[in-house]
């Protein structure tokens, strides 16, 4: 067909949905078909995501919709109901079934569900060179004939197979009622009840017919299906019980079950009729693995290994570009843009607006895009190799007793280094109610950035106890997880908890591509939504600071009336004045903000002029300390010991700084008081960028408002405990 | 006896799925229905979940999930 011909073929792309089972290469098919094409958003309404992507074939377009993983079209999760939705409403023309060639009979079961819908199908059996080496041999032939759709065999990870699925898609859009897939007969009784009730649709409510897929509609009302009762609100009382008499008198009354059981048969009739296997099933690779993944003794050190290994990379490899991001924008850029604004006689406030509101915002945002790149890689290795299903195999128990899921452990874990990230990685839970309750157990676990603020003082007060003090934050964050976990169960999310039931699909090697291209659509994700809040927030911020504009004094700007206004909230807690208040409000952009904003307000810091060095040093300076962090990175990946997100050195200045802070709040705190400073550090609100990482999530405030409300109260109340009880005790 | 009864390595044949709501549909969805043979293959390190090959494949599921399913040894 010529690209000239404008026609209205032309202009109208042929929309395909893309449905299959979890685990069935869903994911790297797309990628593979639609590359950088690929446009990653949310189904509108709820945080799962949605993958969509148009583009060209033979002068045709074509646009993909990625239907969530799903088993089933019964709505029992929430990406059941979108793909059934979905296919439903928006009657795409072409279905693609992606097919796990290696696992067919309960593949099938699915497809036999997408069959009902009579839309032309074609059934991508993918995997297809994992089962050829099984020695499975399927008839794609006889499975065409059966089901009345197009089988073609792919193996999406070597994009093999892909320009006979383009070319299918095109043929059957072409031809929609000449590709319609067969009528599978589910038995006389269920087909003659069927038929009673689609008889009284098309008299009771004949504006049903034209809306609903007329087999369908039939089978999901037999069902009594509350989504379509609901949905459609069609009387069921009389007519349903008339229908489904003699079938209820033939194989009992649970017609769902029974509904099951015809299309199991279905999809076991054509798995026995297509498939041969070899007569000796060898032991698969994945049940060797898992003889020692999943072993009785070696299974928790294992998983605890493979742990380690996610948090030091995503932390450790990205460590040294953040570190990088943060040295460029705040040298460098602020130098020039600073040199600019002086060339053209601009206001001083105007320079402190671009580099200390406008640069630092930005350069905020980009230093956590290492991290979030990192995390999301590892994070996709995970799950598109098969282990993702174990760990949460082998932590289920031990997370199921504070509410949570076996997969809430690589959230809480990554929580270590960053919050940011681990928020993000609440994305590996399927349930809403599991991802919540993880989302908002989080914050407890103690970042990286509340590190720089338990060293100062921890520095000050306990030299000598360092370690056993430090050790104590982190312990009390976890314990209170745990209380916080099992309080939040029995309130906020009592009723029954989420199933667990759940595939473990073998292990297979993620492609490459697939996990650059989905790294890099959720990096991107992050860098535009995020992004914009936190810049607006930092901008904002720097008004707190500095206006009224020329404040001398700290204690009379915006920031240190607000911090006197809390001050008497605080007094309990042993640190009641507007210095440690107002230290806590900037320490919510980022905790280590805390020790920043101390160090102004304490420390008169004597703001020496440095030589400012020339355009080409800083080019210099650019790109040789950028070739120091790739180096430092792929050093961090071989070094087994330090985490160096933690441990990155500091230059003399700033431990000048740190010592004279150090001097200063000790005539300002005691021991005891200093204790509960840093505990409430640990425990008061997330920082900003994780609220916004958090609203990102879940589409909403809700779960942010509940973090701060139960931290703040928390923190509170942990910090009045120590000071209080530690004064009766007589320290302090 | 129940399907969480069962020790690795022993093969049942389900003769009842008592459980009911969401439970039994995301079951049924998974296969595990009337008739259908099921080998549990490995307990979690802790005790619990279970994993168990059905239909070829393997499941994971909790052992309160599991205790509503009626089994009967068959080896």
């Amino acid at each position: 067909m010529s690209v000239q011909t404008v026609g209205s073929q032309e202009v109208r792309a042929i929309t395909v949905a893309v449905a299959g089972n979890p685990n069935a290469g869903k994911s790297t098919l797309i990628n593979a078909i639609a590359g950088t094409r690929l446009h990653v958003g949310n189904w509108p309404g709820v945080t799962v995501e949605k993958k969509e992507a148009v583009f060209e074939y033979g002068g045709r377009k074509i646009k993909l919709v990625d239907l969530p993983g799903t088993y089933s079209l019964s709505p029992y999760t929430q990406e059941e109901i979108i793909a059934r939705d979905y296919l439903v409403h928006e009657k795409p023309e072409v279905i693609i079934d992606v097919v796990d060639a290696t696992n067919l009979e309960r593949n099938l079961y699915l497809t036999v569900q997408l069959v009902e819908l009579d839309i032309p199908m074609i059934i991508a059996l993918n995997i297809h060179d994992e089962a050829e080496k099984k020695g499975y041999r399927i008839d794609a032939k006889a499975m065409e004939r059966m089901l009345g759709v197009r089988v073609i065999p792919t193996v999406a990870t070597k994009e093999l197979g892909l320009a006979d699925l383009l070319k299918a898609i095109v043929e059957l859009a072409d031809n929609p009622a000449g590709h319609l897939p067969k009528r599978l007969h589910y038995g006389e009784d269920i087909e003659s009840a069927a038929q009673a009730v689609s008889a009284k649709i098309i008299d009771g409510s004949p504006s049903l017919t034209g809306k609903y897929p007329a087999r369908w509609l039939a089978y999901k009302l037999l069902e009594s299906d509350d989504h379509v009762l609901r949905e459609t609100t069609v009387d069921n009382s009389g007519f349903l019980e008339e229908a489904t008499r003699h079938l209820r008198k033939a194989h009992g009354d649970d017609i769902e079950s029974i509904m099951a059981d015809a299309r199991y048969a279905q999809a076991s009739g054509v798995t026995h009729e297509v498939l041969k296997k070899p007569e000796f099933r060898k032991t698969e690779v994945t049940e060797k693995i898992d003889g020692i993944v999943l072993n009785r003794f070696l299974g928790i050190p294992i998983f605890f290994a493979a742990m380690w290994l996610v948090f030091k990379f995503t932390f450790d490899v990205s460590a040294p570009f953040a570190e990088w991001i943060h040295t460029m924008t705040d040298g460098p850029f602020k130098r020039w843009v600073a040199v600019m604004l002086g060339f053209i006689h601009a206001p001083p406030w105007t320079v402190s607006l671009a580099t200390d509101g406008v640069i630092a915002g930005v350069g905020f945002v980009i230093v956590f895009v290492p991290v979030i790149f990192a995390m999301m890689f590892f994070i996709t290795f995970l799950e598109g190799s098969g282990y993702m299903a174990r760990a949460a195999f082998v932590m289920d128990r031990a997370m199921h007793a504070m509410g949570l899921h076996g997969k809430s452990f690589i959230p809480m874990l990554l929580g270590f280094g960053c919050n940011v990230p681990a928020v993000y990685a609440t994305r590996t839970l399927e349930n809403p109610r599991d991802k919540a309750l993880t989302a908002l157990l989080i914050p407890l676990m103690s970042c990286g950035a509340r590190l720089p603020v338990y060293v100062v003082f921890i520095g000050a007060f306990f030299p000598s106890h360092a370690g056993t003090i430090l050790w104590s934050l982190y312990v009390m964050g976890i314990v209170l997880a745990v209380v916080m976990g099992i309080i939040f169960k029995r309130t906020l999310f009592r009723g029954e908890s989420p199933l667990f039931i759940m595939e473990l699909p073998p292990y297979r090697l993620p492609s490459f591509k697939s996990l650059m291209i989905h790294t890099w659509e959720k990096g991107k994700h992050f860098l535009i939504k995020a992004g914009t809040y936190i810049f607006a927030v930092s901008i904002l911020v720097w008004f707190l600071l500095n206006l009224p504009w020329g404040v001398e004094n700290k204690k009379d700007s915006y920031l240190g009336k607000t911090g006197q206004i809390i001050a008497p909230v605080l007094a309990p807690l042993g640190f009641g004045n507007w210095e440690a208040s107002s230290s806590l409000i900037s320490g919510l952009i980022a905790k280590e903000i805390v020790v920043g904003t101390m160090g102004e307000i304490y420390v008169q810091k004597a703001k020496e002029k440095k030589e400012t060095p020339t355009l080409s040093e800083d080019l210099k300076e650019i790109g040789t300390s950028f070739g120091d962090a790739a180096r430092e990175s792929l050093a961090n990946v071989f070094s087994t010991f330090g985490i160096a997100s933690i441990s990155s050195e500091e230059s003399a200045e700033e431990t000048g700084e740190r010592a004279s802070l150090r001097t200063v709040i000790k005539g300002q705190f005691t021991p005891l008081s200093a204790y509960a400073f840093i505990t409430f550090v640990l425990l008061y609100m997330p920082c900003v960028v994780v609220a916004i990482a958090m609203r990102q999530e879940f589409g909403t405030w809700k779960w942010f408002g509940v973090a701060f409300v139960y931290q703040m109260a928390l923190a509170w109340v942990v910090a009045f405990a120590i000071y209080q009880g530690g004064r009766l005790l007589g320290i302090g | 006896m129940d399907m969480s009864m069962l020790k690795p390595g022993e093969i049942g044949k389900i003769t009842k799925v008592g459980a009911i709501g969401p439970l039994k549909r995301r079951l049924m969805d998974m296969g595990v229905l009337v008739g259908e043979e099921v080998k549990v293959e490995k307990i979690a390190p802790l005790g619990d979940p279970i994993e168990v090959t059905i239909k070829n494949y393997k499941l994971s599921l909790r052992k309160k999930e599991a205790e509503g399913i009626a089994v009967e040894v068959i080896r």
